[in-house]
């Protein structure tokens, strides 16, 4: 059971490697800079897929402390909002504060 | 691990990518900015948490703080995702961002003053 997830997860995580180079490629080509915003938003909610089906591999592949990794899923949450909220902040008035 | 966990993990890990990278791919094609965030707040969301659900399923019993952790990374995932959508689409239309020329209708047209508070240089 476990080498077929391990399997599952490689492939998973191939294709997240290749959604966030889709985004990589909207940010370099966005038009507009809300356009940007948007790719490193789903960026990060790429960063935080990747995150977690790496830490699964890891812990079936026996690294067990690869748990630790696991705080950063949250955490990454908050701050892409953050960096969503300046920009459209900046875009719509001109300045940040 | 039972088998039936193993087959709900993957389950939820495959259709959660699959979404995710569904958003990307929206991300690219789509015409114009507000259809692209469309395609990443809505399929982003859905598939993230599946993601997150797959990994939950899988330290269950082993480590029960990946529970409490994964619970409060979807919670602030379904909080922060469509706020953060909005207030961009508001932000770019009020910046008078070209809609796409197949737009059908406009409901928002003079219902917002479309001119920012300062003089802002396009990059």
């Amino acid at each position: 059971m476990n080498g077929f997830l391990v399997w599952t997860s490689t492939i998973c995580l191939m294709a997240m490697f290749f959604s966030a180079a889709l985004c990589l490629y909207r940010m370099i080509i966005g038009p507009k800079a809300a356009d940007r915003a948007v790719a490193l938003d789903t960026l990060s909610t790429v960063f935080i897929g990747i995150i977690c089906v790496m830490t699964i591999e890891w812990f079936l592949m026996g690294y067990h402390s690869a748990v630790v990794y696991y705080d950063a899923v949250w955490i990454l949450t908050l701050v892409g909002f953050i960096g969503s909220a300046a920009i459209a902040k900046y875009l719509q008035r001109g300045r940040l504060f | 691990m039972s088998a039936v966990a193993g087959v709900l993990i993957a389950a939820t890990m495959i259709v959660g990518t699959f979404l995710v990278l569904i958003a990307s791919i929206g991300l690219v094609r789509f015409p114009d900015v507000f259809c692209r965030m469309h395609a990443a707040g809505k399929a982003g969301t859905m598939g993230i948490s599946l993601i997150i659900i797959s990994s939950v399923i899988c330290f269950a019993g082993v480590d029960n703080s990946i529970l409490v952790r994964g619970l409060l990374a979807i919670f602030f995932q379904f909080l922060t995702t469509p706020t953060a959508t909005h207030l961009l689409a508001r932000s770019s239309y009020v910046r008078n961002y070209s809609l796409t020329d197949r737009t059908v209708v406009d409901e928002l047209k003079g219902m917002i003053p479309s001119t920012p508070d300062e003089t802002y240089v396009e990059e």
